[in-house]
């Protein structure tokens, strides 16, 4: 098992102090079967779905320095969103310019207030947690993939460019045996390591899922409040004070 | 709430030269110092110090040391404070500072990585 990876029985763990906070901040987690289950929390979140295809933002962050050669959105996903601009009614922005390839573009941004259930399960294959969501309109119509991958959040937008089924895909919940999408654990051990690490280092204790939830929750709308970090600062400094 | 991208040449002012002789606290200005600390083989930042506007995200904060460093767009930065959590890409600096500065600044390492898939 890698370094940075975790235990099931450390998940576990991890996930009652998680609770314990949780329900001190009444941050809604909650915890959903047995010995093995999973925690949950269902939240609202107003979305600005940004239809827009993805090359459009990277011209517009082009300022920034990024590179900026023609990118690679597949072309499927380009006919889907042709298709539904118009299935709603809207029309097709015409945006001639003249220094690229593109003919057209959809200009396509709007709000939308969702239901976002989201799932935090241990992965045995990873020995990560891995987490799961779905979400769902004021009518009940779930979310289609590619909404979703058009309200992940702006500062992770162009990172889905080249792959979005790498980051985001659908999959069987493992226990419930339904539909759900996943935001993929295959590289969790490379943002969690510097955390770790620093842990190590500085001979503190960490809660693994805690830190891993800051760094992926945002992606997909689910922030975790300050006050679970400044509480655990605050024990730990307490618990380190020594007796005279 | 979610961030626009702002001008990249709204610019971070530099803390090169030392503080004025006015007595103006960071409040006051609407400024923190951050000090920037970089992780494992990511790009170390020239100049580490920087006074930011309270109100900026950390998102910004985050596009702007991406600039700064020329990275892809394939590469994604993290930032970390007290090196055990991600803030929310939204989140004030001007907060993150109230809540975890110390010695008059705070401290944010970052790291870049191919984060997903």
């Amino acid at each position: 098992m890698s370094l940075w990876a975790m235990e099931e029985s450390s998940f576990y763990h991890c996930c009652h102090l998680l609770l314990q906070q949780s329900n001190q901040l009444k941050d809604g987690w909650s915890w959903e079967g047995s010995k093995e289950g999973y925690l949950k929390k269902t939240s609202f979140r107003s979305v600005i779905i940004d239809s827009r295809p993805l090359f459009d933002l990277e011209r517009s962050c082009s300022e920034m320095g990024h590179h900026t050669s023609s990118p690679s959105v597949p072309d499927q996903w380009l006919d889907e969103k042709e298709q539904s601009a118009i299935a709603d009614g809207h029309s097709l922005n015409g945006d001639m310019n003249d220094e690229d390839d593109l003919v057209y573009t959809v200009s396509e941004t709007r709000s939308e207030l969702l239901q976002y259930e989201y799932h935090i399960l241990y992965s045995c294959s990873y020995s990560t947690p891995v987490l799961f969501f779905r979400a769902f309109t004021q009518a009940g119509r779930s979310l289609s993939l590619e909404d979703v991958w058009s309200s992940v959040h702006q500062n992770f937008r162009l990172r889905l460019q080249d792959s979005p089924l790498n980051v985001i895909s659908l999959q069987e919940h493992p226990l419930l045996g339904q539909p759900f999408f996943m935001l993929h654990p295959c590289r969790t051990d490379e943002f969690m390591r510097p955390v770790l690490q620093a842990a190590l280092d500085q001979h503190r204790s960490m809660n693994y899922l805690l830190s891993w939830l800051s760094l992926v929750g945002p992606v997909v709308g689910l922030d975790v409040p300050l006050e679970y970090y400044t509480q655990h600062c605050l024990a730990a400094s307490l618990s380190s004070i020594k007796p005279d | 709430m979610s961030d626009n991208v702002e001008s990249p040449t709204e610019a971070l002012r530099e803390e090169s030269k030392p503080q004025s002789e006015d007595s103006a606290t960071n409040e006051e200005k609407k400024k923190i110092d951050v000090l920037l600390k970089a992780v494992g083989d990511t790009p170390i930042m020239k100049t580490k110090k920087w006074a930011v506007d309270r109100g900026r995200t950390v998102q910004s904060l985050s596009q702007f040391i991406s600039k700064f460093l020329k990275l892809d767009a394939s590469d994604q930065l993290f930032i970390y404070v007290n090196q055990s959590f991600a803030p929310s890409p939204d989140q004030d600096v001007g907060v993150l500072f109230d809540c975890f500065g110390s010695d008059g600044k705070l401290v944010l390492h970052y790291c870049k990585s191919q984060a997903w898939g």
